[in-house]
């Protein structure tokens, strides 16, 4: 049976169309991924899954219910911090608890059972609001974890968190993922989603790609990928680098730039010349394989993150 | 443990260890019983102080259960709805009736908890009721209207406003201005008598001079606010507040986008 099953589904808020007839099956067990920018429709579609909002039309069917009669089935994650800053972590799992109707024996311990689980045993007792983002991220994580949720359903799970709380975060979904919980992920990061079985790339309301995350990308037609951390990020250095940039415009990151060419061993001196040239220091150039971002950006010509 | 225990524990827990919560419901109407019974009282005669500072005690009583319900609930709503709880909880099988109650219920636990507390400072300071069994019944019923009535206006602010701080001041504000108003902060016979109309119909001003004629006496509570024609709109009011608050949050609050 399907985890989720969409057909035709429409969104509409006034003429703004966010959902524009998205059709979407995940199997029972399956990690899928969801990723595109913000303003495509992903937490719309996300938040239709979980019976928050409703479809302006089309089908949806969570297990094969109706989204409202699935809700005990289902474990939602918003992008929010919901967790009471006021509570301790365990009092706020014991709240989730009582809502999902466990005695307070049950609660008890199964909250300790999911506090160990979440690695935050040690701190249940302290109250969320002297919590690190990455701790109480994954306090929220432990809401969807009680027994009997069959889907889970995690909006931007990573956002803001620091290299090392994403790390443990993302050990946390594989672990997730071994027991054989279907997961549905909302992102925006390349990274994140290169973990699921199968991802969705979603832009302006529609998926307009879907497939296992190494097809996607050995189907975009990328072959390599240099990436450059340069001294300086302006017009000039972009309009030279597209010069080498054979198949697609160059893409901007961070601390720099992504240059997409077939031959990378011809390409990477020319770039490093030219960028010197006019006086774009080189702080680092490495090859690549193209990730999922680049793939989003190659059929879209839109990035799916928004640099500084 | 039920989805109205939680609801109750949550917030009667975020209600305690709020500091701003504890000192606009207990703490300021604490100081103002302080202030009142010791400095607004030297004109008085002393065979009519005691009295005096008991009228004083139950209009700070009246606004704690006002604070209470219209600016710690909505201030509460917002705050659950603006961190995204209200869309969790709305994606797990809680019935918005449950979660209505288990707030409701706290909030009644937590303005009991006022009401001891300004009252036992006013007893300490020398505030003197006097009452029988049926007066002391009668007062709790009135302290019930007030609460409904207060705790109605707080869910339509909750409701209606979206942010924390503009549904917390919104409250205080409502508050401040409809006690200085109504009667609950000045003496009634003072009130010009469009205000006097005014006191007569909200129902929170009504039945705060409805204790202090049960409990202190007629002089002050200005006029007598316990004849049929009195009573049964400030009852049929504060219900009306009530039901309307409850009808609103649940449709409103609780209405998927």
């Amino acid at each position: 049976m399907d985890a989720i099953h969409a057909e035709n589904l429409s969104k509409k808020y006034g003429d703004n169309e966010v959902l524009k007839g998205v059709n979407l099956r995940i199997a029972e067990g399956e990690f899928y991924a969801l990723m595109g920018p913000n303003g495509s429709g992903k937490t719309t579609l996300s938040s239709i899954i979980a019976s928050v909002r409703s479809p302006s039309s089309g089908k949806i069917e969570i297990y094969g219910k109706k989204p409202e009669k699935a809700k005990k089935l289902v474990g939602y994650l918003p992008q929010e911090n919901f967790s009471s800053p006021l509570l301790t972590g365990k009092e706020n799992l014991m709240y989730f608890a009582g809502l999902l109707g466990y005695s307070k024996g049950e609660a008890v311990k199964i909250v300790e059972g999911l506090l160990k689980k979440v690695g935050l045993w040690e701190e249940a007792n302290k109250r969320v609001y002297h919590y690190s983002g990455g701790m109480r991220k994954r306090l929220e994580v432990a809401t969807i974890l009680f027994p009997g949720l069959k889907l889970l359903i995690m909006d931007e799970p990573t956002t803001g968190l620091d290299p090392s709380a994403r790390r443990k975060f993302l050990g946390l979904i594989q672990e997730l993922r071994n027991e054989a919980t279907t997961i549905l992920l909302i992102t925006h990061i390349g990274a994140d989603a290169d973990l699921a079985s199968r991802v969705g790339l979603m832009d302006k309301g529609s998926i307009i790609a879907e497939d296992r995350p190494e097809r996607l990308k050995k189907n975009s037609g990328l072959e390599n990928v240099v990436n450059i951390e340069t001294s300086i990020k302006n017009e000039r250095v972009a309009s030279l680098l597209s010069k080498f940039s054979e198949k697609l415009n160059v893409l901007e990151t961070e601390t720099g730039y992504r240059v997409f060419t077939e031959d990378v061993e011809e390409a990477t001196p020319k770039i490093v010349r030219g960028l010197d040239e006019i006086g774009c220091k080189v702080i680092r150039i490495e090859t690549a394989k193209p990730s999922l971002e680049d793939v989003f950006f190659k059929l879209t010509e839109t990035k799916v993150r928004e640099v500084d | 443990m039920g989805q109205i225990t939680a609801t109750w524990n949550k917030t009667m827990k975020e209600f305690l260890r709020q500091k701003t919560v504890l000192f606009w419901t207990i703490g300021w109407p604490i100081i103002w019983v302080l202030i009142g019974s010791f400095s607004f009282t030297s004109n008085v005669p002393s065979e009519a102080l005691s009295y005096t500072r008991g009228a004083i005690s139950i209009s700070m009583m009246v606004f704690a259960l006002m604070t209470a319900g219209m600016a710690n609930l909505p201030g509460n709503i917002a705050q659950d709805r603006e961190r995204g709880l209200l869309t969790k909880v709305m994606s797990m099988p809680v019935s918005p009736w449950r979660d209505f109650t288990g707030r409701i219920l706290a909030l009644l636990a937590f303005s009991g908890f006022s009401v001891m507390l300004v009252i036992s400072v006013g007893l300490v300071c020398g505030a003197r009721f006097f009452f029988t069994g049926i007066d002391f019944m009668e007062s709790l019923a009135f302290i019930i209207l007030i609460f409904v009535g207060s705790a109605g206006i707080g869910m339509l602010i909750g409701t209606f406003v979206k942010q924390v701080h503009g549904a917390i001041m919104s409250g205080v504000g409502l508050t401040v201005v409809s006690a200085a108003l109504s009667g609950v902060m000045t003496p009634y016979q003072y009130l010009p008598s469009v205000l006097q109309n005014f006191a007569r119909i909200y129902p929170i001003s009504s039945a705060n001079s409805a204790i202090t004629y049960l409990l202190v006496g007629e002089e002050y509570a200005g006029y007598n606010p316990l004849s049929a024609g009195q009573t049964v709109p400030t009852a049929l009011v504060a219900l009306l507040l009530f039901i309307l608050g409850l009808i609103t949050y649940s449709r409103l609050c609780w209405k998927k986008d």
